[in-house]
C-alpha cells in the first residue's frame, strides 16, 4: 500500500449518499431509547475504544485499566500536532514538528501555565524519558505523513479533531468519532472522508467501529456535507478497510452501539473525557 | 556486503558523554563512513517486479492457511516473531523459562533505547539514567526497569559499564541522519496471514528515506547487542521480507551494527534474500502445522 493508492481509496468520488439524510432522521430517537433502556445508571460517553472493547469478542482489547501517559499514548496527539505543522508549512521535518510541539510543552516547567495533563506529563520528563516519547511520536507522524499524498487535497484537510455527537433527546449520551484526517471530496454533492489509523490485529468488527464513525458524522451533519467515506488503516501492515456511507452503514452503526450499550463497558460510565489513543 | 571494523574497543567511564562532547577525530570520519555506504548509488535504486510481493505473499500463505487449519477456527491470533522464527534455541538468558530477565536482556533494551536518543536528540548524557528513564515511560518495560532498579551495586555497576561501552561504539558508528532523511526508530511491522489468524511481526530499529512506489528506497539499519551476527543478519533480512509484504517494494539497503564489537556492515537486499527466507518460514509454518497434527 503506497500513499498514491491510499490516498485515491480516501478521495475518489463520492456516489450514493442521498439515503444518509434520510435515514438519519429517525437514529437520534432510537438512540436515546437505547440510552434509556440499557443497564446501569449515569452519563454514557462512548469513545472508539469502548466500542472495540465491546465489540471485541476475544477479551483482547483491555478494559477497565486506569489511563496514564506513557510514550505510546502521548505519540498520536503529539504526531497530530506535527503533521498539522507540517501541512501548514511551520515545520519541514517530522522531527522539527515533534520537537517544536516538545518545546512548547516543556516551557510550561519555566512558569507558563500548563493546559492539559500531557503538558504537565511532558514538562516533568528527564531527557531519557523526553527521547523515548520524541522518538515515538516522529514514527507515529512520519508514517502518516509518508501514508498520504498531501498534494492530492482538493482542500487542506482537517488533521486529528475528535468530534462529540450529544443527543438531543437524551442528556445522557453522548458519541465520539476519532479520525486522523478529514476531508470533503467535492462534486454535485459534496461528502466527507475520514481517515482512521487503527491499531491492534486485523479485525472482523472493524467494519463495524468505522461504521460507528460514519454514524457520529451523520448525525452531526445537518445541513452540511454528509460523510461518503471511512477509510480504516493499519500502519502496521499496510491494509485498509473501507466503509462507503449509506443507510445500511448507519444501521451498523446504530447496532454496535445498541451492543456497547448493552455489554456495559466501564469506561463508557465514567463520563471521562480521555481516550485510549492508538 | 561490506564489513567494517570501528577504532573504538572500550570506554572509561568518565568518557561516557557521548555525541555532544567533543570526539576523537576519527568518529565523524567513522559514520560519515556508514552514510557513504548507505548512499552509494542511491541515484539508481532499482525499480522492483510489481508482483513480487503477491508471489512472495502467496507462498506464505499457503504455509499459514495450512497452519491454521491444524490449529482450528476458534484459534485466536498466533503472533509470530523474528526470535521465534528465525532461529535455533539461543543460550541468551531471557529465552529460558525460568528467569525472563537477565544483564544480557537488561543490557539490550537500554542500548537500543539509547540508540532511539542518540537518532533523535544527538546526544546521551548518562547512559544507565536515560535508558531507564526511557523504559519508565514504556509500561510493558516496568518489570525489566524494577529488575534493573533492584540489582546489587556491583552487577548495576557491571551493567553501568557494558551499555557505556555498547554505546560509545553505536555512537561512534551511527551517522547522525538528517530529519530530511525521515529517520524513525521503533517501526512495527505486523503483516496478518490466513486471514489474521497467523500474524509476521518485527520492528525496525531505524528505517530512513522516504518510501517511493516501485523502487526500493529506504534504508534500515539494525542493532544486534548479543553478538550472534549471522542471526542479527538473518532478523534484517526477515524485516525486509515485512516491509515487501507492507509496502510493496523491499529496502533498498541495510546496515546491521554489532553494538558490543563496534562493528557493522552494510549490504544491498536482493530477491534470492527475501526468496531464501520466505522458504524458511513456510518451512517453519507447515512443521508447526504438523506439530500440531
Amino acid at each position: 500500500m503506497d500513499g498514491r493508492c491510499l490516498t485515491s481509496v480516501l478521495l475518489e468520488p463520492v456516489d450514493g449518499t442521498d439515503d444518509v439524510p434520510a435515514a438519519v432522521r429517525s437514529i437520534p430517537r432510537t438512540l436515546a431509547a437505547l440510552a434509556v433502556s440499557s443497564r446501569g445508571a449515569g452519563p454514557l460517553r462512548l469513545t472508539d475504544h469502548d466500542i472495540r472493547s465491546a465489540l471485541s469478542s476475544d477479551g483482547s482489547v483491555a478494559t477497565g485499566l486506569p489511563f496514564s501517559w506513557s510514550a505510546r499514548t502521548a505519540r498520536r496527539a503529539l504526531g497530530l500536532d506535527a503533521v498539522r505543522s507540517l501541512l501548514s508549512g511551520e515545520a519541514k521535518t517530522p522531527a522539527h514538528a515533534v520537537g517544536a510541539t516538545l518545546a512548547r510543552m516543556a516551557r510550561v516547567r519555566s512558569g507558563d501555565r500548563p493546559s492539559s495533563s500531557m503538558e504537565v506529563w511532558v514538562a516533568g520528563l528527564p531527557a531519557g524519558a523526553r527521547s523515548a516519547a520524541e522518538a515515538e511520536a516522529v514514527t507515529w507522524a512520519t508514517r502518516l505523513w509518508n501514508a498520504l499524498d498531501w498534494t492530492a487535497f482538493p482542500s487542506p484537510p482537517l488533521i486529528g479533531r475528535d468530534h462529540w455527537w450529544d443527543s438531543p433527546h437524551s442528556s445522557l449520551l453522548a458519541l465520539r468519532s476519532r479520525a486522523e484526517v478529514r476531508s470533503v471530496v467535492p462534486g454535485e454533492q459534496p461528502a466527507t472522508v475520514h481517515l482512521v489509523v487503527l491499531g491492534g490485529t486485523r479485525r472482523p468488527t472493524v467494519r463495524s467501529e468505522l461504521c460507528v464513525v460514519a454514524l457520529v458524522e451523520a448525525l452531526r451533519a445537518g445541513r452540511s456535507a454528509p460523510p461518503g467515506r471511512v477509510v480504516g488503516w493499519w500502519p502496521d501492515s499496510g491494509h485498509i478497510a473501507r466503509v462507503d456511507v449509506n443507510r445500511a452503514a448507519l444501521d451498523e452503526g446504530v447496532a454496535a452501539v445498541a451492543q456497547t450499550l448493552g455489554t456495559g463497558s466501564p469506561r463508557a460510565r465514567t463520563g471521562g473525557g480521555t481516550g485510549k489513543a492508538a | 556486503m561490506v564489513l567494517v571494523e570501528s577504532r573504538v574497543t572500550a570506554v572509561r567511564r568518565s568518557e561516557r558523554r557521548v555525541g555532544a562532547a567533543p570526539a576523537a577525530a576519527s568518529r565523524p570520519a567513522a559514520r560519515n563512513q556508514m552514510l557513504t555506504l548507505l548512499r552509494e548509488g542511491s541515484g539508481h535504486r532499482p525499480s522492483v517486479d510489481p508482483g513480487l510481493a503477491g508471489g512472495l505473499r502467496a507462498w506464505l500463505e499457503d504455509a499459514a492457511g495450512e497452519l491454521s487449519c491444524a490449529r482450528g477456527e476458534s484459534a485466536s491470533p498466533l503472533f509470530l516473531g523474528p526470535r521465534t522464527l528465525l532461529a535455533a534455541p539461543a543460550p541468551a538468558a531471557w529465552e529460558g523459562r525460568a528467569d525472563p530477565f537477565s544483564l544480557e536482556l537488561a543490557t539490550s533494551s537500554l542500548v537500543r533505547a539509547l540508540f532511539r536518543q542518540l537518532v533523535i536528540a544527538g546526544s546521551v548524557g548518562d547512559p544507565l539514567t536515560d535508558g531507564l528513564d526511557a523504559l519508565r515511560v514504556d509500561p510493558a518495560r516496568a518489570e525489566l526497569v524494577s529488575f534493573i532498579e533492584t540489582l546489587g551495586t556491583t552487577r548495576r555497576a557491571e551493567l553501568a559499564d557494558t551499555v557505556g561501552i555498547h554505546l560509545a561504539h553505536v555512537a561512534d558508528i551511527t551517522p547522525r541522519f538528517s530529519p530530511g532523511w525521515l529517520p524513525r526508530t521503533g517501526d512495527r511491522v505486523a503483516i496478518p496471514l490466513a486471514g489474521g489468524r497467523v500474524v509476521l511481526s518485527g520492528v525496525f530499529d531505524l528505517l530512513v528515506g522516504a518510501p517511493v512506489p516501485g523502487t526500493a528506497s529506504v534504508c534500515a539499519i539494525g542493532l544486534t547487542t548479543s553478538g550472534r551476527w549471522a542471526r542479527g543478519r538473518m532478523t534484517l533480512h526477515y524485516l525486509s521480507l515485512l516491509e515487501t509484504l507492507r509496502n510493496g517494494a523491499p529496502p533498498f539497503r541495510l546496515a546491521l551494527v554489532h553494538s558490543g564489537a563496534g562493528r557493522y556492515a552494510v549490504e544491498d537486499v536482493r530477491e534470492e534474500h527475501l526468496r531464501a527466507l520466505v522458504a524458511h518460514l513456510a518451512a517453519h509454518l507447515t512443521a508447526l502445522a504438523q506439530d500440531r497434527a
